[in-house]
C-alpha cells in the first residue's frame, strides 16, 4: 500500500504542466513502477490519500479526475 | 419475500425537522405576486410565459418573490440567487453563449461524485450565482417518499441553496440547484445524518441505479426491482462514491420489457425481466376479448371509439415474430419463437400472462450520442435467475467493471468499448456462448465469427486433396 501510495504521488509530481489527472493513466504509470500491482490496489490507495488530504478529486461532472492538493487549481476558482 | 433494510430505517418528523412557520411558507399575497418585479430586466426570458405550457420563468419569479419576503437573515446564501440566475440566463440568450464555467474541485469529504461545481463568469453582475453548485441526492427505489422528508428536504434546500429543485433528473437523483462551496458540507451533513439519505453519483463513476415501480403496484413485474435495485446499491458503494472508471456507468431495472425506466436507452447495463417458459393462456377470456366482453388493453385507448375489437389486426398480426395464430378458436402461440416484447400480454392481460420461470435478461452498452452516436444496449445474456443475494449477477458485473476498467479508454462509455473491439471479444470475458439474438442482421454486423478451435479439423485443409475432387 505504501509503495503504491509513493508511485501515485511521484507520478503526479512528475506532470510539468498537467496537474489533474485520469485514474486510467495514474494506474499505468504505477504499474509501470510496481509490477504486479492491481487495479482495485491502485484505487484503494488513491482513496487513502484522498482520506489523508494529499489527492483531491477535480470533477467536470460528466469526468473525475485526481489531483495533488496544491498543486493547480485547487480552491474555488 | 418482506424488505429487510441493510440498517435500522429512520422515521422522520417535519415537525421536528422544519425551519420556517406555515406563514412564512406562504409569505405573499396574489396582489403582490402581480406588482412584482425582479431586479433585472428579463424580456427574453419573459417571452417563454407567451407559450401555452406553463413556465419555469413565472415559477422561479413567483419564488424569487418569496425570497424577498423571507429576507436575507433567514437565508444562508444569497436571498436575490433566483433574480441573478434569471438575470444570467438573460444574458446568456442576448450573448448566444453560456456564462457558466465548467467544472472544479468541490465536493464533500471522502466523496468523489454527487456535487457538481459550477461558477458565473460574471459574478460582478450577478454575485447571487457566483457559485451555482448542484447537488445530486439519491433517490430511493421507484421514488416512494413520505411527505416529511421532503418537507424537511424542501426546509433544508431553502435555507442553505437556491431554493430551486428538480424532482428527478434524468440520471433519477433529486437534483438540488444552485448553493456556494461553504454550504456543500453543512447541507451533506445534514442530509446523511438528520434526512438519513445519500448523495447521488456524479464523474467517472457508479450513477445512482434507478427501478421502475415493480413490484410495489405493477402486476407485470417480473423480479423485484426495488429489492435488487436497493441491493446493488449498496453493494457497490465503492464504485458509487470513489470514481476509478473510464467514464460514468449506469445501472437500471425494468422489471419486464414495458421498460418504464427505458433501461434498453439510457444503461451501460439494462436489467430487463423476463420468462423462459410458456406464456399462460386463458382461453375462455380469449373468447372475451374476441366477444368484446372486456376492454383490450386494459381500457388505456377508451377516449376515442376504435371500433370492434379485431384479434387478428391489434393483436395476431401485430406480433413481431409472427409466432401467434388462431387455430379451431384457440390461439396458439409457438413460444420458441415469442421474443417476450409484452405486446398481446399488454394488450388482452385477462387473457395472458408472461411465464413463470422468471428472472433477468442483461443487454450492455446504451448511451446517449457524444462520441458515437445514440446507442442501444445488445443483449448479451438471454436469462439469468434474479434472486437475493444475486451473486450470479455480480459475478457478471464484476466482470464487466474488471475488464471495462483495463480496455476502456478514458471518457469511453462500455458501449463504445464493445464496439471497438468487437462483441464476440466481450462475450469471451463474460464467458457467455453467442446466440443467435445478438445478431442485428446477417452479413452487416454479424459480430460472431467462428473460432478455429470451434471448427472440426480446424481451418487448415489440403489444397491438392480438394483440387483432386473441384475444378479451378
Ligand atoms: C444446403 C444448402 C444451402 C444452405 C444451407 C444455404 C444457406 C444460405 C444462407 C444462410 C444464406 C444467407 C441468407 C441471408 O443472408 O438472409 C444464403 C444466401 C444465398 N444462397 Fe444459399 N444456401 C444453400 C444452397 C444454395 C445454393 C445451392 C445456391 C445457388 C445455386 C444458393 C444461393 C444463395 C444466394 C444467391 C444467396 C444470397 C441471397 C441474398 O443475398 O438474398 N444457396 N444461403
Ligand atoms: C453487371 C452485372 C452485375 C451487377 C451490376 C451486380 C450487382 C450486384 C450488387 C450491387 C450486389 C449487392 C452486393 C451487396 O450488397 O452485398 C450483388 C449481389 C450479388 N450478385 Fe450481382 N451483379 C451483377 C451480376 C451478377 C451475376 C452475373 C451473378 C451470378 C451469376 C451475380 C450474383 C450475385 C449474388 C449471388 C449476389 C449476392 C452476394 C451476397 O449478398 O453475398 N451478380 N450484385
Ligand atoms: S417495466 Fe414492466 S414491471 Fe416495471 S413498471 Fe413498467 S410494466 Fe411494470
Ligand atoms: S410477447 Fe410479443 S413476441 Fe411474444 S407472442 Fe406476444 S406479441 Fe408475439
Amino acid at each position: 500500500m505504501e509503495e503504491l501510495k509513493k508511485a501515485i504521488v511521484e507520478f503526479c509530481e512528475s506532470g510539468k504542466t498537467k496537474t489533474k489527472f485520469y485514474f486510467k493513466d495514474i494506474e499505468k504509470a504505477v504499474k509501470d513502477k510496481v509490477p504486479g500491482a492491481k487495479t482495485l490496489q491502485i484505487k484503494k490507495a488513491c482513496s487513502a490519500l484522498i482520506n489523508e488530504g494529499v489527492l483531491i478529486y477535480y470533477s467536470t461532472g460528466s469526468t473525475t479526475m485526481y489531483g495533488l492538493k496544491g498543486k493547480g487549481i485547487t480552491e474555488d476558482h | 419475500m418482506a424488505f429487510e433494510p441493510k440498517r435500522p430505517q429512520k422515521k422522520l418528523d417535519y415537525q421536528e425537522l422544519r425551519l420556517f412557520t406555515d406563514e412564512e411558507l406562504k409569505n405573499y399575497t396574489e396582489e403582490e405576486e402581480k406588482n412584482f418585479k425582479i431586479k433585472h430586466d428579463i424580456p427574453e426570458l419573459e417571452q417563454l410565459e407567451s407559450g401555452p405550457w406553463p413556465s419555469f420563468v413565472a415559477d422561479a419569479k413567483r419564488y424569487a418573490l418569496r425570497r424577498r419576503k423571507l429576507g436575507q437573515d433567514n437565508l444562508l446564501i444569497n436571498q436575490d440567487v433566483v433574480e441573478d440566475l434569471l438575470g444570467q440566463v438573460e444574458l446568456s440568450y442576448v450573448h448566444g453563449e453560456t456564462h457558466w464555467k465548467h467544472g472544479g474541485i468541490v465536493g464533500v469529504i471522502g466523496y468523489g461524485g454527487g456535487v457538481i461545481g459550477r461558477y458565473s463568469d460574471v459574478p460582478e453582475q450577478f454575485p447571487g450565482v457566483a457559485h451555482f453548485h448542484t447537488i445530486r441526492v439519491a433517490q430511493v427505489p421507484s421514488k416512494f417518499y413520505d411527505t416529511d422528508f421532503l418537507r424537511g428536504l424542501c426546509d433544508l434546500w431553502e435555507y442553505r441553496g437556491s431554493g430551486l429543485l428538480n424532482m428527478h433528473g434524468s440520471t433519477g437523483d433529486i437534483i438540488l440547484l444552485g448553493t456556494f462551496t461553504d454550504q456543500l458540507e453543512p447541507i451533506f451533513q445534514e442530509l446523511a445524518q438528520v434526512l438519513d439519505v445519500d448523495l447521488g453519483g456524479s464523474g467517472s463513476n457508479l450513477r445512482t441505479p434507478e427501478c421502475c415501480v415493480g413490484k410495489a403496484r405493477c402486476q407485470y413485474a417480473l423480479y423485484d426491482t426495488q429489492e435488487m435495485c436497493y441491493e446493488m446499491t449498496m453493494h457497490y458503494q465503492d464504485e458509487l462514491h470513489r470514481p476509478a472508471f473510464p467514464y460514468k456507468f449506469k445501472f437500471k431495472f425494468d422489471g419486464c420489457p414495458n421498460g418504464c425506466v427505458a433501461s434498453i436507452a439510457r444503461a451501460d447495463l439494462s436489467f430487463i425481466g423476463t420468462w423462459r417458459d410458456d406464456i399462460r393462456i386463458d382461453q375462455d377470456a380469449v373468447q372475451g376479448y374476441i366477444n368484446g366482453e372486456f376492454p383490450p388493453g386494459g381500457g388505456s385507448h377508451k377516449g376515442r371509439d376504435w371500433g370492434k375489437f379485431d384479434i387478428y389486426e391489434e393483436v395476431i398480426n401485430r406480433c413481431p415474430t409472427g409466432c401467434m395464430s388462431l387455430e379451431g378458436g384457440k390461439l396458439v402461440i409457438d413460444n420458441a419463437n415469442c421474443t417476450r416484447c409484452m405486446h398481446c400480454i399488454n394488450t388482452m392481460p385477462r387473457a395472458l400472462k408472461p411465464g413463470k420461470d422468471t428472472g433477468v435478461s442483461l443487454l450492455f452498452g446504451a448511451k446517449a450520442p457524444i462520441l458515437e452516436g445514440a446507442q442501444m444496449s445488445v443483449l448479451v445474456i438471454p436469462f439469468m435467475k434474479a434472486e437475493p443475494p444475486y451473486d450470479n449477477i455480480k459475478e457478471i458485473i464484476d466482470k464487466t467493471f474488471e475488464w471495462w476498467m483495463e480496455e476502456g479508454k478514458n471518457r469511453e462509455r462500455l458501449g463504445e468499448t464493445i464496439q471497438r473491439v468487437g462483441l464476440q471479444r466481450f462475450c469471451d470475458v463474460l464467458g457467455v456462448p453467442p446466440a443467435p439474438q445478438m445478431v442485428k442482421e446477417p452479413r452487416s454486423n454479424p459480430y460472431i465469427f467462428w473460432k478455429e478451435e470451434d471448427v472440426p479439423g480446424g481451418f487448415k485443409r489440403d489444397i491438392n486433396d480438394y483440387r483432386s475432387r473441384h475444378a479451378r
